[in-house]
């Protein structure tokens, strides 16, 4: 098997997991943390398409077997985004928490029923 | 070597998604976020990696924050959980199953097209300047992207100080954190702080030969700041001065990237290319960091209301 299906194989079990801990997790900051998970997982799917084994970074005009850099460049973006989501996700929390004392996802339904 | 570390990496996320505690839960995050970064490198990406590493370490400092303030308000007597059903476990993971499985057999068997790749490695050099591809696509070719990432974060920062509201007045009379009361972290953060500092400089300005860039020493420096907060405290820095600081910057590099790049300019003038890389590579990296620190000041605040 090419190590460019076993980098997609393997990232999108990784996402599948997140997407598993989000669907299931009781307490909200696993699911901020599973949102991390997935966001990783996409991160090396895109990193691993048409990688093959022994290529190079592509810094240098003249560097030979040079891995593609343009999806690198989309997901560096990316990665600044994804920490600033969890700001926001934890901030989120956070005034969550101070009005319903407690970091489970049960409680946040029965307070918004009554 | 790729494949050992893409299965530690499953294994850790398997480890996330099953812990319970918090505490815990918040250091396998920050394991997982390391393997993840050793594997963008064993990919041939230098500079993601980077990314990764100055990234998660940050976001680990917003959890453990968040954490601190979780304990603070959850009352300690918490109610006995519901006994699980056996299908509510069963249920999601057969979904879950399903899906993944669907996903893998979806995956197209062919490469994807070069056409792209060969066309900037060969050019970029000449038109663009720099040493490094990555740098030349996100400053260069791609410039819209890079121009709305950082709209992105700019929003996403004005979603966190409106979350977050708090009495400027009451923190600013705050004494530092309890950090600096222990001997070895203050000093190790003293000894730290202008390292920090030269890392984050070097960062931006070899972004264009080497990986790095803005982001990077962005995220460094603001580091720097939080370092300087837990030994000083916040008394001396104006945070409605960086929250200003930061959209001028914002308006500056919309300003020079439609000069340069959409206009042409960077194509008649007669300044070296590297220039106009490690201009928009510092003004980057000023909008980043004033962005993180905004970010962290927030949490910190908002923790000590």
């Amino acid at each position: 098997m090419a190590i460019a299906q076993i980098v997609e194989i393997s990232s999108i079990i990784v996402f599948f997991i997140g997407f598993y801990g989000l669907i299931t997790s009781r307490n909200i900051i696993k699911s901020i943390a599973s949102i991390t998970i997935m966001e990783m997982a996409v991160i090396v799917f895109f990193l691993g398409l048409g990688f093959l084994d022994g290529m190079n970074p592509p810094i240098g005009a003249a560097v030979e077997n040079a891995a593609d850099p343009l999806p690198q460049a989309l997901v560096l973006t990316a990665i600044i985004i994804g920490v600033t989501v969890t700001a926001v996700n934890l901030t989120m929390l956070i005034s969550l928490t101070r009005q319903i004392k407690s970091t489970d996802w049960d409680n946040v339904k029965n307070t918004s029923s009554e | 070597m790729i494949p050992v570390f893409l299965l530690l990496w499953i294994g850790s996320a398997v480890l996330l998604v099953r812990e319970k505690r918090a505490v815990r839960l918040i250091i396998i995050l920050g394991v997982y976020s390391l393997i993840s970064a050793v594997c963008f490198f064993l990919l041939a990406a230098p500079d993601i990696a980077m990314a990764e590493v100055v990234v998660s370490a940050f976001s680990t400092i917003l959890f453990i924050v968040c954490f601190e303030k979780y304990y603070s308000n959850v009352a300690p007597d918490r109610k006995p959980r519901r006994k699980a059903r056996a299908g509510s476990r069963l249920i999601p993971l057969a979904f879950t199953v399903i899906l993944a499985a669907a996903v893998i057999l979806l995956i197209p068997e062919q490469a994807p097209p070069t056409y792209l790749k060969d066309l900037y490695m060969s050019r970029f050099s000449g038109e663009i300047g720099g040493e490094n591809a990555v740098t030349a696509i996100y400053l260069g070719y791609r410039m819209y992207d890079t121009l709305f990432e950082a709209l992105m974060l700019l929003v996403s920062i004005v979603a966190v100080v409106h979350l977050s509201h708090h009495d400027d007045e009451a923190v600013s009379v705050e004494t530092p954190s309890g950090v600096s009361d222990s001997n070895i972290v203050g000093v190790t953060i003293r000894v730290l702080c202008p390292v920090l500092l030269l890392l984050s400089v070097y960062l931006v300005a070899n972004g264009h030969i080497s990986p790095g860039g803005g982001f990077h020493g962005g995220v460094v420096a603001a580091a720097f700041f939080v370092c300087r907060y837990m030994i000083y405290g916040i008394t001396d820095m104006r945070i409605n001065n960086v929250l200003v600081m930061e959209k001028i910057v914002y308006l500056v590099i919309v300003v020079f990237s439609v000069y340069f790049i959409i206009l042409g300019a960077h194509s008649y003038l007669p300044i070296p290319k590297g220039i106009f890389l490690t201009v928009m590579n510092l003004l980057l990296g000023i909008k980043v960091a004033c962005g993180f620190f905004i970010v962290f000041y927030r949490f910190i605040a908002f923790e000590r209301r």
